[in-house]
């Protein structure tokens, strides 16, 4: 892909709010770990910022615990449209080891729609930048209009023995 | 009727100050304009963002009161603060009586 291409695809910063649904914080330790100097995914524009008024992408770890299922409906419906939900986690996607849980009203899709799975427990730091990419094309493609395809993108395999629910 | 004033041209001069109101208000304007205006009305998204929480009515219901502050040390000094409120009586001429002995006291200090 030309460079110029790729300003096409990302012409504006990405700003990311996060939302711990009832993770064990391992995954946000991996979105910290993202916007660490490691990886420093803001050279590409991913800026984490403090309220979801201010956000395109809602990146939620962890699967939704019945305290904080309103919340999370809340969050979601203050950020401005167009908007893309990332989930990173088996917890998130599926509910992994904790689906039976009677305090999970998860996963995040049970909640809130969601555009890109991020599998892993917990996912590196190169499977959450892989998923805020396909993110980029998702929230570009809302921002034009343009008909955007209903399969959503998955990053990373499911684990072995994971359910799907 | 109106007396006349005379500001000078200095800093203080009206026009100047009506001059820069109306500059710095154009560009706040303009600042603003430049805004999304494309959210939805009376919706949560021009909801306060309060961590997801509902936005409380009464903001003391859940602000920590300013009477926590030094909480520490208010306890540990307990004792000698309620000997000095007990001088608060409110009444004006007390604190003026408490002025007199106190300017006596140091009177007789200084001059003994």
């Amino acid at each position: 892909m030309k460079p110029l291409d790729i300003l096409e695809v990302l012409p504006r910063s990405l700003w990311v709010t996060t939302c711990n649904s009832g993770s064990c914080n391992g995954c946000d330790i991996e979105v910290v770990a993202t916007l660490g100097p490691r990886y420093d995914i803001e050279r590409f524009g991913m800026k984490l910022v403090g309220t979801p008024r201010h956000a395109d992408v809602m990146i939620v770890t962890g699967p939704v615990t019945r305290f904080m299922r309103e919340k999370v409906k809340r969050i979601y419906s203050q950020m401005p449209d167009p908007k893309v939900v990332i989930v990173v986690g088996n917890c998130g996607c599926s509910g992994d080891v904790f689906y039976k849980s009677y305090n999970l009203v998860g996963p995040v899709d049970n909640i809130i729609p969601v555009d890109v799975y991020v599998h892993g427990c917990a996912p590196r730091p190169e499977a959450i930048i892989e998923g805020v990419t396909k993110a980029v094309l998702k929230l570009e493609s809302l921002r034009k209009k343009e008909p955007v395809s209903n399969v959503v993108e998955t990053v990373g395999e499911p684990v072995a023995g994971e359910v799907a629910l | 009727m109106w007396g006349q004033i005379n500001s000078g041209w200095g800093y203080w001069n009206v026009f100047i100050w009506l001059f820069f109101f109306v500059l710095i208000s154009f560009f706040v304007l303009w600042v603003r304009s430049m805004g999304r205006m494309d959210y939805k009305r009376n919706t949560d998204q021009d909801e306060i963002y309060w961590s997801g929480n509902d936005v409380p009515e009464d903001g003391a219901d859940i602000s920590v009161p300013a009477s926590s502050s030094y909480w520490g040390f208010r306890v540990a000094m307990e004792p000698l603060y309620r000997f000095l409120n007990s001088f608060h009586s409110g009444n004006a001429s007390d604190y003026a009586g408490y002025f007199v002995v106190t300017t006596a006291l140091v009177g007789i200090l200084i001059l003994f």
